[in-house]
This record gives structure tokens, sequence and C-alpha cells, in this order.
């Protein structure tokens, strides 16, 4: 290597820095090892992404498989980095979390990766304050929950973001106060301390300086942080959060809408009934991402897989593939656009080669949506390179020896729904939904996420 | 290695405390495997460091490099970089100097213009600052001298009088003062 040989490529100098850590393999002897160490490496601590670069004449050589040899490297690596929860902070935690009156528990993905489910809910109904979850974080709190509010920042609800706003204690696990949610920084719960629980020392004071960081696994500080608190009563704030989104909901309720198409809502709801809520669902990138994240009703634990910070398109059709072949008892449903389905596309060959039963909902708009959306907000409806053309899904899935159906009509959507479940393999339905519809509310970039755009009944009217 | 560049403002750290800029030595010991080194140049670039020096070489641990970075940052970002430095496998061990607690050098070669008259003027100027003449030619002299950033400096600008052909510098290495470890 070195010398530019056919196809020869820099692999460990491209993949540097997208992965948690890589490996070239230069002499047979190590590859067992390195295997070894790469799946440890990549599932502990903050998971992440690690590469093996096997030349091929590695790849043609033979050797003896031999289990994990004695201690190297990396097992320093590993006993080195391990966070050690730091009593002092709890104590001082639980002292903030006592004296709260405006408390927020706002849980992220390190809550799913730890598997913290029970620890979560235990802290948050002995201290009776209420939870929000993060994009990455949803489906680790039931919705169907009194305590749980939703999702926060760009496109959560206006009463998630006011709570922000108006909280003195925001209870941060496993999160990174990613741009999206944080909104303008300064505006974000400006009135609050922090409590900032990651297993990264790096994501703490990151973004926002913490009162108090505490370094562990979610599991371990929530476990420890609910034995040191006292119960709490926090139903005062609570329906203060609570009129708010009636406040909300009653002024959106005066928009008219256009009832003839399938809409996000009655999609998701007839996959949640069908499915009586053990589905997995996957999601790409764009609105559809976004109403999925809002209006499904989340109560399986970990049920939600979607490509967040990164917000790669494509992302839906073969992460649905991996969870299925990962989960073959459980019900497993990619809802992507029009757009993100096309990008990985090809995929629908390898389901149909291995026998891997997906179903597909396409919310098919005809846009780039989430694109012509900030075209219509921010640029004046200069609808730029958004319009697009797709292929005829029924007639694709058939070609890929699938099944496909196209839903036009909102009436036909629970039907299509069961008929995809009652149907063996991979299913596609194209769902025509309304054209020009938004997210809503919505925060505009570098603002603060109190400031939020909503669906107006005036703007609705200039549809048309 | 100037003292005075602002820190790079980081995106988002409206709340933390704006303390300017401080030079940091940070040690780090490195296991000496392939692509070590890239991984923490690409981190330092990647994460905005105002770095000043780099400098690396063998440590008293077989397989174990030693590398020193001085970098002119604010609190809160030069905590950051720590710990993202700790994230990369190959990183054993880091340490966060401030220069109070540091013996730190700096080694540079310097090479002036000399005509036969001004030799040893260059050569007693350079005695000044504990330098020796490493090379002494027809035209020119070279000047070896260790210590500070700041005393390179200073013996950089008054021998400019001269005219200086090229300067060579090591970056700084550094080490705890006293019988502590780094
Ligand atoms: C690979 C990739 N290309 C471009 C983008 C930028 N992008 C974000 S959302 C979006 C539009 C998505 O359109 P569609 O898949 O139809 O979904 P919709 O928003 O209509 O639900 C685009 C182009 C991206 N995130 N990823």
């Amino acid at each position: 290597m070195g010398r530019d040989a056919f196809q020869e490529t820099d692999i460990i100098g491209v993949t540097q820095p997208i992965t948690k850590h890589n490996f070239l393999v230069r002499n047979i002897e190590d590859l067992a090892d390195t295997v070894h160490e790469a799946f440890k490496l990549a599932q502990g601590g903050r998971p992440g992404p690690v590469l093996i670069d096997v030349p091929k004449d590695i790849l043609q050589n033979k050797t003896l498989y031999r289990p994990l040899a004695s201690v190297n490297s990396l097992e320093y690596f590993r006993a080195t980095r391990q966070p050690e929860l730091s009593s002092s902070a709890i104590e001082q935690a639980a002292d903030i979390i006592n004296k709260a009156q405006r408390p927020i528990i706002m849980s992220g993905h390190g809550v799913i990766l730890s598997e913290a489910y029970n620890e979560l809910r235990a802290f948050a109904e002995k201290t009776n304050i209420p939870v929000i979850t993060t994009l990455l974080g949803i489906s680790a709190f039931p919705v169907t929950h009194p305590l749980s509010l939703g999702m926060p920042g760009m496109h959560g609800p206006a009463h998630v973001n006011q709570a922000i706003g108006e909280t003195d204690v925001l209870f941060a696990v496993g999160l990174r106060f990613d741009d999206r949610v944080t909104g303008k920084v300064s505006e974000f719960a400006p009135k609050a301390r922090i409590i900032h629980i990651d297993i990264d020392a790096s994501e703490i004071h990151k973004v926002k300086v913490a009162t108090v960081p505490i370094i562990a696994d979610a599991k371990a500080a929530l476990a420890a942080l609910t034995t040191a608190v006292k119960p709490g009563d926090h139903r005062a704030w609570i329906s203060e959060i609570r009129s708010w989104e009636t406040e909300n909901a009653e002024r959106t309720r005066r928009v008219k809408r256009d009832e003839q198409y399938p809409d996000p809502t009655s999609i998701l709801e007839a996959i949640r009934a069908e499915t009586g809520g053990e589905a997995i669902i996957v999601t790409d990138v764009g609105q559809h991402q976004m109403w999925t994240a809002r209006h499904y009703t989340w109560t399986r634990p970990n049920s939600h897989i979607t490509s967040g910070g990164l917000g790669t398109m494509g992302f839906a059709l073969p992460a649905a593939m991996g969870v299925k072949m990962g989960m073959p008892d459980v019900p497993v449903w990619a809802v992507a656009g029009d757009g993100g389905i096309q990008m990985n596309i090809q995929e629908l060959a390898t389901l149909r080669q291995q026998g891997v039963s997906v179903k597909v909902a396409i919310m098919n708009n005809g846009y780039l949506g989430m694109v012509r959306q900030w075209q219509q907000f921010f640029h004046a409806r200069n609808y730029s390179e958004t319009p697009i053309t797709g292929p005829d899904y029924v007639k694709l899935a058939d070609a890929y020896g699938l099944t496909g159906m196209r839903i036009t009509r909102r009436e036909d959507v629970p039907a299509a729904i069961h008929k995809a479940m009652i149907t063996e393999g991979t299913v596609i339905i194209d769902f025509v939904i309304e054209s020009e519809s938004n997210v809503y509310p919505m925060v505009a970039p570098g603002s603060g996420i109190t400031s939020m755009i909503e669906e107006s009944v005036e703007e609705d009217s200039n549809h048309d | 290695m100037t003292k005075h560049v602002a820190p790079p403002k980081r995106a988002g750290q409206e709340n933390a405390p704006q303390d300017g800029g401080h030079t940091h030595i940070l040690v780090l010991f490195v296991d000496d495997s392939h692509g070590a080194l890239d991984r923490i140049i690409g981190l330092l670039r990647r994460r905005r460091s105002n770095m000043q020096t780099f400098a690396i070489g063998r440590s008293e641990m077989p397989n174990v490099v030693r590398i020193t970075v001085v970098v002119n940052d604010s609190e809160v970002g030069v905590e950051q970089l720590v710990e993202q430095l700790r994230k990369i496998v190959d990183v054993r061990h880091i340490v966060n100097l401030s220069f109070e607690q540091a013996v730190a050098r700096e080694l540079a070669l310097i090479k002036v213009n000399s005509t036969a008259a001004h030799q040893n003027e260059i050569i007693e100027l350079g005695h000044l600052f504990g330098a020796h003449a490493a090379d002494v030619d027809h035209e020119t002299v070279t000047l070896e001298v260790t210590g500070s950033a700041d005393k390179i400096d200073k013996l950089v600008t008054l021998l400019q009088a001269h005219g200086i052909r090229e300067v060579a510098r090591t970056g700084c290495v550094a080490m705890t003062r006293g019988t502590a470890n780094t």
C-alpha cells in the first residue's frame, strides 16, 4: 500500500473523522484480536462506529482462529475511561432537585442506550417532574404517561419550548444540547440551573455550562438519584404547562384543514392500532420524520429509530431492514418521504432476496418537503429544485416482486395498513398526502426556541 | 508563539465564562500506533483549537510517544479539547499544564548574515541568551538557543538588524516542575 495500486484508497484516512476508531490489519495474526477489539470499542461507553480495513492480501491469507489474547493497549483504554459516579455530585444534584420550583427532565438517546427506562420512570414519578424527550430520546418514556410532555426544539410543540423557557432546574440526561434542540443558546432555558448527566465527558459544558455535571452511565446515575431525592409535588407547575398546551391546541384547531387526503396522523394512528403499539418505526429525514416523532403514540421502549444529528436521507429503508433482521418477530415500519425513499431504493432488491418483511409507508407530497417548507418560510416560496417526480410505486414494488398500494383518500388508510400487515413480505404503500402542508410550529434557525412560527388561519387561506 | 491571539469563539458557549485566551501546555502520552498522530492532528483541526506549537518525540516508555501541544484557548475551550483528546483510543494519558507549573523549553536554530567583522558581535549577543554558535561560515553564523518562546522571540528580534536567513524552531516541550511526574 502507499503506491496507488488499483482501487487503493486511504480508507483509514477517509474514515478517521467519522468513526470512533479505525484499524488497519497489517498481519493476519492480528485479525482475530482486531475484530474482538472493534466490537468492544464500538459498543462500549458512548457507542459509535469502528472500521476495520482488511487489505486484499490479508483476506487471501489463512490463519487459525483464536479467542481474544491478553491485555493490550485498548484494554488499558477501557480500564482508565470508565466513568465513576461521584457521590458528591449526586448529593448536590439531589439538593437542587429537592428545592426546584419548576423543574423539567430532558431525556436523550443515552437513556435508551443504557436501557434506563425503568430508572427514568421511577425518578420522574418520585420527583413528580415532567419529562421531555429529545428526537433520539423518543420512546424512552411512554407518551401516554401523565408526566410526558413531548419533544423540544425546532419542531417541538409550543408548550414544551415554553416550559423550557420558564424552568428553573433543567435535568438533562444522556443528551448533547443539539442546536435543533436549543435554538439560540443564550435564550435556551435562560432561568435554569442545569444538571447534566452524560457518559461522554466531552459533552459536559460543550454548549450549555452545567451547574452540576455528572459523568456517568444514565442508568446508574438515575438509580442513584432516585434514592437520593425526596418525593416531590409539582402539580401546579404541570397544570400550568398543560394550560399552555390546551391554549395552543385551541388556536390551531381554528385552522381549516383538507380532510380528503391521507394525513400523517391518520397513517400513524392506523399503524399503531393495527400493530397494538408493538411496531418499531424507522423514519427517514424530513417533514414525515417530524410528524412521526410528534404524532405517533410512543409506548414501546426503543421503538423509534431515526437518523438524528446527521440527518441522512436514505436512512429509513436499510435501517428498517437491519431492525427487522435483528428482531424478526416484531412488526417494522419504515416511514419515509418520496425524496428519501429513492435514495436507497435498491434495498428493495435485498429485502426481496433475503425474504425480509418490512412495511414501508411513503408520505408522498411530491416535494422534498422539508426543504420546500424552508423555501416557503425563508425564501419567498421560491421552490427551487424541490418539486420532485418519482416512480409509480405500485409498479416499482411489482417490478421487485413485492406488493405495492397507492392510497389517495383518508378513509382508505386503515384498510391499507391492515392489508399490509396481513400480506407476506415487504409491502410499500404510497400515501398521497397534501402537497404543501408544513411542520408546525417551527423555530426559525438562530432564533430562541420560545419564538415559534405557528400555523395561522390567514396563512392557510393564502395557499390556494 | 504569541500569547495574545484571541481564542476562537465556539458556537453556543455564550453562557460560559468568557475568560479570554490562556496558553495551555497539553502533554499527551500516546501509543506509537498506526494513525495515532493523524487522529490527534485531525481532532485539533476539527475542534478548531488555536494551536501554537506541536512537538513529538520518544518518551521514557517503550512504544509510547510524548506529544507536547501548546494551545491558546479559554478554560472551557481547553477542557473540551482535553476531553475530546482523551477519547482517542491511542491516547493513554493527557495532562493540562499551566506555564507556572511547568519547565517549558524550545530549541531554535537561527542562521544570521554575518561578515567577518560582525561575527564576534553576533556570537557575543548569542552568549547573553545562552546561545552558542552551532555553525560559522564566511557569510553566516548559525546560533543554537534553548529557552522559553519569549526568550527566543527576543533574540530573533535583536538579530534582525543583521539579517536573518532562516529560523528553525522545535516547538515547546514541557515537564512538571519538582519531583512529581507529569
Ligand atoms: C442525503 C441528504 N441529502 C439532502 C438532505 C437535505 N434534506 C433534508 S430534508 C430534505 C427533504 C426531504 O424530502 P422527502 O424525503 O420527500 O421528505 P419530506 O420532507 O417531504 O417528508 C432534504 C433534501 C439530507 N438531509 N440528506
